[in-house]
């Protein structure tokens, strides 16, 4: 402690410090709840599927799939630096890649016992590279933060499609798909199914929180220093009566809505800071980001662990053959009845580690991003600091086990039947 | 109105239950993971490169079941 005051750059270090913690803390949540909270942001709506960015005739464009192109563009970049210029003492790029691929090799080698093991390198790092890319370029600034911005109009419009599909209108759904919401309720306001739709959705989602974005153009952020009072819920945008039990409110609230005049709906009450003039500036809607972290998707973990399986099958029908694979898992149910419900067992493990390798990656990487989300939320500025190290991590962790483990199944797989259950064992216990 | 913020309280419990029982186990496994690391570094410190790598490796599937209690509560918030 004597030291820190007798050494001036020291103190101011530690004051400097101290100040950003102090300022980051009254500008975050904590300051929120005393009036302050000139730093934070609105939290983005946090949604488990991936957002489109645009629609390509029927085709939705998904941010997590323009994720996983960038991480692949960046591994083509990469490994096209390593190879470009080969000698036989390395460069700098070179040797990275040779150091990656030996330490494979070693693995895989371990773990099959030999040269037979190198049959699985290249989906085992294919694997590797793609995840543990995806990861990383998911915790770069502007990922989930800058997107297009989705207004409540389109937002309704595609609920409402939603809901009619469900219900059995499905022209109805075509003809807001066509019209859009605001001439849909213009012509077919006072048709029943639409109105009991409306109801159904309003009491679910009415209270589903939008946020005001600033300006008139289509691409927004999140602005800081606009905690929660730049939020409005569904029903305070869409001039809904607070009675809406009532049945004549129901029908009031449906002539209302007309949605290219959605915002003189609002009705500024006293509980909220924004004014109706605050709002008409800009556009209410929700941030459709237009990079998200690509294992964020369940879909695209699930095709990598598809793949992962449906390798690891081949090897197994590759190297055993076709009786010779099977044979692990079919059994003739009367001579060895146990044998045969043993190798259901392992059947059906089989299918349960496609789910386990999917929910392993994308609950990580989802966690991670909710993570960041909630502590730039809370302490801005430093809060993500310590937590961006730590996704960087995981990334690589979650990237080693997922390949690790394809490797060692692909192992298991190409061992016979007959050598019993110690070799398997051995096996994987060789591949750490 | 009242019935919809009584189903977000139940949502919000349950996903509380959900993530804290589901953490459990895996807490318990990934203290006995690291104790038996530290043992087994105490008797074998030269191996502490490997020991290492394998206890993470180890405390990232035991992390994966706490990882799936997460997904059930982040579903039952969000969707």
């Amino acid at each position: 402690m004597g030291k820190l005051i007798s050494n001036p750059k020291l103190l101011l270090a530690a004051v400097v410090a101290v100040a950003i913690l102090l300022i980051s803390f009254l500008g975050g949540a904590v300051g929120a709840a005393f009036g302050l909270g000139f730093l934070g942001g609105p939290i983005p709506l946090i949604q488990l599927p991936a957002e489109y960015i645009t629609e390509i005739g029927s085709y939705q464009l998904m941010n997590t799939f323009v994720m996983f192109w960038l991480a692949i563009l960046v591994i083509i970049i990469l490994v096209f630096l390593a190879t470009r210029n080969m000698k036989e003492v390395p460069g700098r790029w070179q040797n990275l890649f040779e150091a990656f691929f030996e330490f494979f090799i070693n693995l895989a080698e371990a773990a099959a016992g030999g040269r037979r093991g190198r049959m699985f390198l290249p989906v085992v790092t294919a694997i590797f590279l793609g995840v543990l890319f995806s990861n990383w370029l998911g915790t770069l600034p502007g990922v989930n933060n800058i997107g297009r911005i989705e207004t409540v109009e389109e937002f309704m419009e595609i609920k409402l499609k939603k809901e009619f599909n469900a219900e059995g209108h499905g022209k109805l759904a075509k003809d807001v798909k066509k019209m859009g919401f605001a001439k849909f309720m213009e012509t077919h306001g006072e048709d029943e199914h639409v109105e009991e739709v409306l109801r159904t959705f309003f009491s679910e989602h009415g209270q589903d929180l939008f946020v005001i974005f600033s300006g008139d153009s289509g691409v927004g952020f999140i602005n800081l220093g606009r905690g929660e009072q730049w939020k409005v819920r569904l029903n305070q945008v869409v001039a809904l009566p607070s009675n809406f039990d009532d049945h004549d409110a129901v029908d009031t609230f449906i002539h209302q809505v007309e949605v290219p005049r959605i915002l003189e709906g609002v009705q500024p009450d006293e509980e909220q800071e924004w004014t109706a003039t605050d709002v008409e500036e800009g556009r209410v809607g929700l941030l459709v980001p237009f990079f998200r972290g690509a294992s964020t998707d369940l879909n695209t973990t699930l095709a990598i662990a598809i793949f992962a399986m449906v390798s690891v099958q081949f090897w197994g029908f590759r190297t055993l053959g076709f009786s010779g694979y099977a044979g692990k898992f079919i059994f003739n149910p009367i001579k060895d009845p146990i044998g045969a419900f043993v190798g259901l067992l392992e059947l059906i493990g089989e299918g349960i580690k496609v789910i386990s390798f999917t929910f392993r990656l994308f609950g990580n990487m989802f966690a991670g991003e909710i993570l960041l989300i909630a502590m730039g939320f809370l302490l801005p500025l430093i809060g993500i600091i310590p937590f961006l190290g730590l996704e960087l991590f995981v990334g690589v962790i979650q990237a080693a086990i997922f390949s690790v483990l394809t490797l060692i199944f692909g192992s298991l797989a190409i061992i016979a039947h007959g050598h019993g259950d110690h070799d398997e064992e051995h096996g994987a216990e060789q591949a750490h | 109105m009242e019935n919809i913020t009584e189903f977000k309280g139940l949502e919000a419990i349950g996903a509380a239950i959900a993530i804290g029982l589901g953490a459990i186990g895996p807490a318990v496994g990934i203290g006995m993971l690291a104790a038996k690391a530290m043992e087994a570094l105490g008797r074998n410190p030269e191996a502490a490169d490997s020991i290492r790598q394998n206890m993470i490796l180890a405390i990232a599937f035991a992390e994966a079941i706490a990882i799936y209690a997460l997904v059930v509560a982040v579903i039952i918030l969000f969707v």
